[in-house]
């Protein structure tokens, strides 16, 4: 044995990252998706079915891009996701197209829209998951659920640490810059924003600024245009028709900052999915807030 | 006038069988006929089995109890109140069973059973107020009939105000799911649900066919009815609470398909039917075709994307009943 001393530390090595494998997946297996089912981790799936773009965007990242039978009408991201047959709504989708596309693994978000749909494809004998993605760390944990399915959870965990590797630096660069207040403008008639429960409002904080609606604990909430004036923000976030329409709408000049033409035109495919892009969310926003920081 | 012959009967049950038999073998996935002859036997391919028999099966049968509880119930309001444009939604039924489930909705239950009861009890209690209001608004202690329907106008409005205030604070979460359930939908169909629906049809319904000759007697105006010794109050309450019973079950099991309950009894008329128990028996098995069809229709024809079956049953019914209507005068 001490001839080969390096191949005993090779061994070594090897022995301890099956047993940290072995325990990830024990771990995995004794856990619950959220709609508080039990997963169960057999031969890595074949054809899978993802229904929301967050789960389609992890899965083409860690290479199980080519084992998608069908996914949602919203999932573009990446381009060759557009190859994947369309199967309509994510929510409440059409239990008969997905059964049809014969997969043998089902990704819903956990919505309680989806509670029939899901009870419908495991009665089917379908593998199925319903997965929360509201969080930065719902985007970790479902990552690293999905490495180990597919077992291949070295490549998740790369994913993982690269995103999270992303924030980290943005977060140090905007640690010690003066944080501005934003407004999130998310949709229009009726008014809603971001709250602290999304992770919208983390990705916000990261790149040094605040959400003037911290303070709604869901991951949004309907309010009104004369409070959004009251609490003065200085920049108003908003997707390309947000901003159309904030423009265009005279009822928007009592807001500062979207009379001052201090409104950030976001890319709502990217900053608006808790999923692989986090990262180059953090650093675009990043960016729009504090111009001086990043040459 | 034309009359209603022997043979009507058969071509409506051959209507009913040739459209569900269609909806059985068309859906948003093509399953070719003779895997469909074989999954409704149990063999082949799992996959075609559980979308014949787990999905499309249940879903017609569904739609057409649905159809034949509305159009029975329409059918049976209509003579009752003496008003052609009576139907379980103009009477506040359905606003009442509306504000029940979205109530569970807006509580957060999660339980199909809890909502499918909820709807149920918010029709029946909105019969409940329109017959008390009724009681009251008249001058007498006896419910007048003409008073009853616009006590039920009057409580389906106040339905629709409880559940747009009710919506208004739900999570974006919540509404959809309410909003789907308002535009009515079968695509929830189960085996117990359909079951349940037939279940409560085969009792109310079979009431409302044995009270048939009451209503034909109130059909001909409160009046006439007493001198031919009917007690107009007690059959025209009767009536009126065996219809809502119905209409609540269907609310219950499909949402609100609005336009079958009013329209389809117009037609059987204008096919000769005068007497309410073969216009009750003949309404439901037209309306029973319509909403099959039109259930058909909603998931096939933007696929995979589904439509709200009450929005087609009206774009369906209202071409036919013009038909029908410039056919009889």
């Amino acid at each position: 044995m001490f001839l080969y001393p390096r191949r005993g530390i090779a061994f070594a090595l090897i022995a301890l990252v099956l047993l940290a494998c072995g325990e990830s997946r024990r771990q995995v297996n004794a856990a619950r998706d959220d709609f508080g089912n039990p997963i169960h981790l057999g031969p890595p799936p074949k054809r899978i079915v993802s229904l929301s773009p967050a789960t389609t965007e992890i899965l083409f990242t860690i290479g199980a891009g080519s084992r998608l039978v069908g996914r949602s009408r919203y999932d573009l991201w990446p381009d060759s996701a557009r190859l994947v047959p369309d199967l309509g709504d994510g929510m409440r989708p059409n239990v008969e197209a997905v059964l049809g596309a014969r997969p043998d693994l089902v990704l819903l978000y956990a919505s309680q829209d989806n509670r029939n749909a899901a009870d419908r494809f495991r009665a089917a004998g379908i593998n199925t998951l319903a997965l929360k993605m509201d969080q930065i760390a719902h985007f970790r944990r479902v990552t690293a659920l999905l490495g180990a399915l597919l077992h291949d959870s070295a490549r998740a965990q790369i994913v993982i640490d690269s995103v999270q590797h992303t924030l980290d630096s943005v977060r140090r660069a905007t640690a010690a810059v003066p944080r501005p207040t934003v407004f999130w403008h998310i949709w229009d008639s009726p008014l809603i924003t971001i709250g602290s429960g999304s992770f919208m409002n983390e990705l916000v904080e990261i790149a040094g600024a605040r959400n003037i609606y911290a303070d709604i604990h869901g991951a949004s909430g309907q309010i009104a245009l004369e409070d959004v004036a009251r609490r003065d923000p200085d920049f108003v976030l908003a997707g390309p028709e947000g901003t159309r329409q904030i423009r265009s709408d005279p009822r928007w000049r009592i807001v500062r900052a979207a009379r001052d033409g201090k409104i950030i035109v976001v890319d709502t495919g990217m900053v608006a999915r808790p999923s692989v892009r986090l990262g180059e969310a953090a650093v675009s926003l990043a960016k729009a807030l504090h111009p001086g920081l990043f040459k | 006038m034309r009359r209603f012959r022997g043979w009507y009967w058969l071509a409506l049950a051959v209507a009913l069988i040739v459209v569900s038999m269609i909806a059985v073998a068309t859906g948003a996935v093509r399953v070719s006929l003779g895997a469909v002859a074989n999954a409704l036997r149990g063999r082949g391919d799992p996959t075609a089995i559980a979308i014949v028999r787990d999905l499309r099966l249940p879903r017609v049968v569904l739609g057409a109890l649905v159809g034949a509880g509305l159009g029975a119930s329409g059918a049976a309001l209509q003579g009752a109140l003496r008003n052609p444009l009576a139907e379980p939604y103009l009477l506040g039924v359905s606003g009442g069973a509306a504000v029940g489930a979205v109530i569970a909705f807006a509580l957060g239950a999660a339980s199909d059973a809890v909502i499918t009861l909820a709807a149920f009890v918010g029709g029946i209690g909105a019969v409940f107020i329109a017959l008390a209001v009724a009681r009251v608004g008249g001058r007498s202690a006896r419910t007048d009939m003409r008073t009853l329907l616009i006590a039920g106008v009057i409580v389906g409005a106040f339905a629709n105000a409880a559940i747009m205030v009710a919506l208004a604070n739900a999570s974006p979460n919540n509404i959809r799911g309410a909003l789907w359930w308002m535009m009515g939908s079968a695509v929830d169909a189960t085996w117990t649900r359909a079951a349940w629906l037939g279940l409560s049809l085969l009792m109310a319904g079979g009431a409302l066919v044995y009270f048939a000759r009451e209503i034909d007697v109130l059909s001909l105006g409160e009046d006439a009815a007493a001198s031919l010794g009917v007690d107009v109050e007690r059959a025209g309450r009767r009536a009126f609470l065996i219809s809502a019973l119905i209409a609540s079950a269907t609310v219950a099991a499909a949402g609100l398909i609005g336009f079958v309950g009013l329209v389809v009894p117009h037609i059987a008329r204008a096919m000769g039917l005068r007497a309410h128990r073969p216009l009750i028996l003949a309404s439901a098995l037209v309306a029973a075709t319509l909403v099959v069809a039109a259930d058909l229709a909603a998931r096939t024809v933007d696929a995979p994307t589904e439509l709200p079956l009450g929005a087609i049953t009206a774009l369906l019914g209202v071409p036919f009943f013009l038909i029908q209507l410039r056919r009889v005068t």
